[in-house]
């Protein structure tokens, strides 16, 4: 169920705010195919941290976690079990 | 000697066959194999119809493919369209329909995002697909990437060009209009390569990080003078300038260019570029803006031991003035002067030389002003002009680039940026024009007027502010009108800021006067 939110938030965010990505697959690499380039990812960060009340380290910052629906939606599972 | 850049190539290739060319993350070939896979690619744009002088576009990103792609056009004769991945279905559009582009080199899953604008694009008689997964776009037949490379190879240069002819167009915008198509000859790439082999003293040692799109001239170039002198290019793309940080050490890169957007995320802690030694990264260049006095000073430190080259070149005439290294603690934010082979004139209103100190526009003369713009001779004439103080004997034929920049220099001949004639914006490195911005907005249907214009910005170099007036009757609301662009513009193009005003300030002619916008309220 929580799951499903999270999906859903990120979703919502990324199709308002990188269109291209609307008709994309859970798994479909976001990034180096102009779908989110590097000033669009400034603004995954922030919606991020303040969606979900985290904080990002440098660290963090990686194709990994940022690289698909899929990787943001397990990045942020993952980020909330450490709370 | 090479006259054609797919010369250049086979030159290396007979002098360094099984030396490393090009790399990316997918694949990595020698000179051999790229000049087998050009050679194989030309063949087949041969055999599908291209005829010499015919335009081919290429939607890829920075990878091995794309190389392989521009070379192998060359080599068919034909004229290589290099179109940002970053751009939305509407302006790929325009740039097809613009210059007739007959085939377009693309991903299968970037070809699927045109499919609403198919039917505007009747010049289009074929598309080549990396990873294709259908032999038909509607009614246009598909051709497979990989197939078109691994054929047989060219046999000759049947349909030779020589170095007058056109090889690429290079789209960028300037202070009106949509984006217009700089027309490139074979010869005026190749002398911006060897001009700038010349004073990077690029060597076949060097190992040269491509991180600008080749739709941007100084990004081509760094791919040109890798190729001519033998030496190995390493195209990427990135979202986390960290990702920068760590190929630059894996492949032991030498050199790279980026504009100041690049550099200002690069000298972030979250690059994690102070806590590495790049000690073979020989040199770094600039160009596409200003780098800010904090990010110079920043990268100094970070990188003591690799030379900062500042750069300045405007697409019209390729590559014109750098600041040698050894000047930049004297001259730090000076453009430098003249590339080699280059004069650069400084020129008052008037037509005449300007003194030390007195602004004037930068009129920039050498072997790579380019041919002009695609179908527009009125604008290019506007900009290429015959030479202002060439003795009347030698005629008025040759052709010198107004750049449009405002200019002056010191007593040494240093030049150093004064501000824009026009109201062109710069951002992220882009040249933008407020009116592609204008038009958009206005689509929304809600506005009697926009002005646009740009302000400030720490990372962007400008950022994109819209000035605008609601029809009688409409409630505007920024966001609503950001997000309407988001979904319409590259984002370097969307506005960062929307302010509602009640009317603008207009020119005694009735235009919107920028001047009097970005002087009052442009804060």
């Amino acid at each position: 169920m929580q799951n499903g939110s999270t999906t859903a938030k990120i979703r919502a965010f990324l199709n308002q705010q990188f269109p291209m990505t609307k008709n994309v697959s859970d798994e479909t690499p976001l990034l180096g195919s102009g779908l989110i380039d590097s000033l669009g990812i400034l603004e995954v960060v922030g919606f991020l941290e303040k969606q979900f009340g985290m904080t990002i380290t440098d660290e963090e910052l990686s194709p990994e976690n940022f690289g698909s629906v899929h990787a943001l939606n397990d990045f942020v599972n993952s980020k909330r079990k450490e709370l | 000697m090479d006259f054609l850049i797919h010369q250049m190539l086979l030159t290396s290739a007979a002098r360094f066959p099984n030396k490393e060319v090009l790399a990316d993350a997918k694949q990595r070939l020698t000179y051999e194999e790229f000049a087998r896979q050009t050679q194989s690619l030309s063949r087949a744009f041969r055999e599908t119809g291209i005829q010499r002088g015919d335009r081919i576009g290429v939607w890829l990103e920075p990878s091995v493919a794309q190389a392989v792609s521009i070379f192998g056009i060359a080599q068919a004769g034909a004229v290589f369209v290099p179109i940002n991945i970053l751009l939305f279905p509407d302006q790929v559009a325009h740039i097809v329909r613009d210059c007739q582009i007959k085939a377009l080199v693309t991903t299968q899953s970037k070809m699927a995002t045109l499919a609403s604008v198919r039917q505007t694009l009747p010049s289009l008689g074929f598309v080549v697909a990396m990873d294709r997964e259908a032999e038909l776009f509607f009614d246009l037949p598909v051709y497979s990437f990989e197939a078109f490379c691994g054929g047989p190879r060219a046999d000759g240069g049947n349909a030779a060009p020589i170095e007058k002819d056109l090889a690429a167009i290079l789209y960028t915008s300037g202070s009106t209009g949509k984006p217009k198509g700089v027309m490139l000859s074979h010869a005026q790439i190749m002398a911006g390569s060897s001009i700038v082999s010349n004073y990077l003293s690029i060597t076949s040692e060097d190992r040269i990080l491509g991180v600008r799109p080749l739709s941007f001239d100084a990004g081509l170039n760094q791919l040109m003078t890798a190729v001519q002198q033998g030496g190995t290019f390493v195209p990427m793309s990135f979202v986390f300038a960290k990702e920068i940080v760590q190929l630059l050490l894996k492949e032991r890169i030498t050199g790279m260019g980026g504009v100041p957007t690049l550099w200002s995320l690069l000298t972030q802690p979250s690059s994690t570029l102070e806590k590495h030694s790049l000690l073979n990264l020989r040199y770094i260049s600039n160009t596409g803006g200003r780098m800010p006095q904090s990010v110079l000073v920043s990268l100094r430190r970070m990188l003591p031991t690799t030379k900062i080259f500042l750069m300045y070149g405007l697409t019209e005439a390729f590559r014109s003035t750098y600041l040698p290294p050894e000047e930049l603690d004297r001259r730090p934010d000076s453009m430098g002067k003249a590339i080699p082979n280059t004069e650069i004139l400084v020129v008052t209103d008037k037509g005449e030389p300007c003194k030390p100190g007195e602004v004037g526009e930068l009129v920039h003369r050498g072997p790579t002003v380019s041919m002009g713009y695609w179908g527009q001779p009125e604008l290019t004439a506007r900009v290429l002009r015959p030479h202002p103080f060439l003795a009347p004997e030698l005629g008025d034929n040759e052709r010198v680039c107004y750049s449009g920049d405002l200019v002056k220099t010191d007593e040494a001949g240093f030049l150093y940026f004064v501000g824009r004639r026009d109201n062109m914006i710069k951002s992220s490195g882009y040249r933008v024009s407020p009116t592609e911005v204008e038009e958009t907005l206005f689509q929304s249907g809600c506005l009697r007027e926009a002005g646009v214009i740009g302000i400030p910005d720490p990372v962007l170099g400008q950022a994109i502010k819209a000035f605008v007036v609601p029809r009688d009757g409409e409630i505007v609301k920024a966001e609503a009108l950001i997000a309407f662009c988001t979904e319409r513009l590259p984002r370097y193009m969307v506005p960062k800021v929307v302010e509602v005003v009640g009317q603008l300030p207009k020119t005694p002619s009735g235009k919107v006067d920028y001047p009097t916008l970005r002087n009052n309220l442009g804060a």
